[in-house]
């Protein structure tokens, strides 16, 4: 990789540099990249913000038949 | 790359299930079950037989916690499970589905429109800016809305992966070695993902700030 990344190669980064699964050095390009791109920081910020907001929805609740085939599936394992 | 262990609260956890603890099975079968339907639906053709891959891998579970090392976290080790059985399932009723239908054939697309950026692969007008949306707006139970709605949208391998690390938290390693994925495939899946429905709040945004 060149010196320098471009804005196109640094959005294909983000998810990667989020979870620190970057190489050191592309890690280091990535970082500079940012401090000199309002774009580009501002494109990590919204991935940010739609991960936080991600972790506020709530998950599908079961049925309560569901619960009550596994209670007693449980229940045969548990007595036997 | 090494899985994480059993967390201290996995053991406290696996300890309780060896005791034949009804309500920790039920608490493991809340918080599981609803990724483990999806997950199983995946590999096999309906409903009905997803619902008895994952009955059939709670049973597993139940049957193998006396043996279980602790070598991956419990969930992992729980989802392995489910993802055995489902295939194997799917197998059974010649129902093999190829990855690219899985995880969604625009894998390779651009994270971002090729025609905002200039030959320098720069910017060549800055994007829409969130910041000038008011805060409740952003963050507001319509947002959420959009976020679900787009999260359903997705190929069904994007989808589970952005569940399962974002809307629950689960590490990388996890989800990789849940859903049996390589590292690369893992992160890439979550990019897509994560990219799409970072665009669906954008476009949400736009549509009720003009």
């Amino acid at each position: 990789m060149s010196a320098e990344i471009s804005c196109k190669q640094l959005l294909e980064l983000i998810s990667g540099y989020l979870d620190d699964a970057l190489p050191g050095d592309v890690r280091s390009l990535v970082e500079a990249h940012l401090a000199g791109c309002d774009g580009c920081a501002m494109v990590l910020d919204e991935f940010r913000t739609t991960i936080a907001l991600s972790g506020q929805l709530t998950e599908d609740e079961l049925t309560p038949a569901q619960r009550e085939t596994l209670l007693d599936a449980f229940r045969d394992w548990a007595g036997s | 790359m090494q899985a994480p262990l059993a967390s201290a609260a996995d053991l406290r956890l696996i300890e309780r299930l060896r005791a034949r603890d009804e309500a920790a099975f039920m608490e493991l079968v809340e918080r599981l079950t609803p990724s483990m339907r999806r997950v199983a639906r995946m590999f096999v053709a309906t409903d009905a037989v997803a619902d008895e891959a994952v009955q059939e891998a709670w049973l597993g579970v139940l049957q193998g916690i006396d043996r279980f090392e602790g070598r991956s976290s419990l969930r992992t080790w729980i989802f392995r499970i489910l993802v055995n059985i489902a295939k194997n399932r799917g197998q059974r009723e010649a129902r093999s589905v190829p990855f690219t239908t899985l995880a969604g054939e625009d894998l390779d697309a651009p994270t971002w429109e090729p025609d905002a950026f200039g030959a320098s692969g720069h910017w060549s007008s800055l994007p829409f800016d969130w910041r000038g949306v008011p805060e409740e707006r952003v963050t507001g139970n319509e947002t959420l809305r959009v976020i679900g709605l787009a999260i359903a949208a997705l190929p069904p391998m994007q989808a589970e992966v952005i569940r399962l690390r974002d809307v629950l938290g689960w590490s990388s390693e996890e989800v990789r070695n849940a859903l049996d994925l390589t590292d690369t495939n893992q992160r890439v899946l979550l990019h897509r993902a994560r990219a799409k429905v970072r665009d669906a709040v954008e476009t949400h945004l736009r549509s009720v700030s003009t």
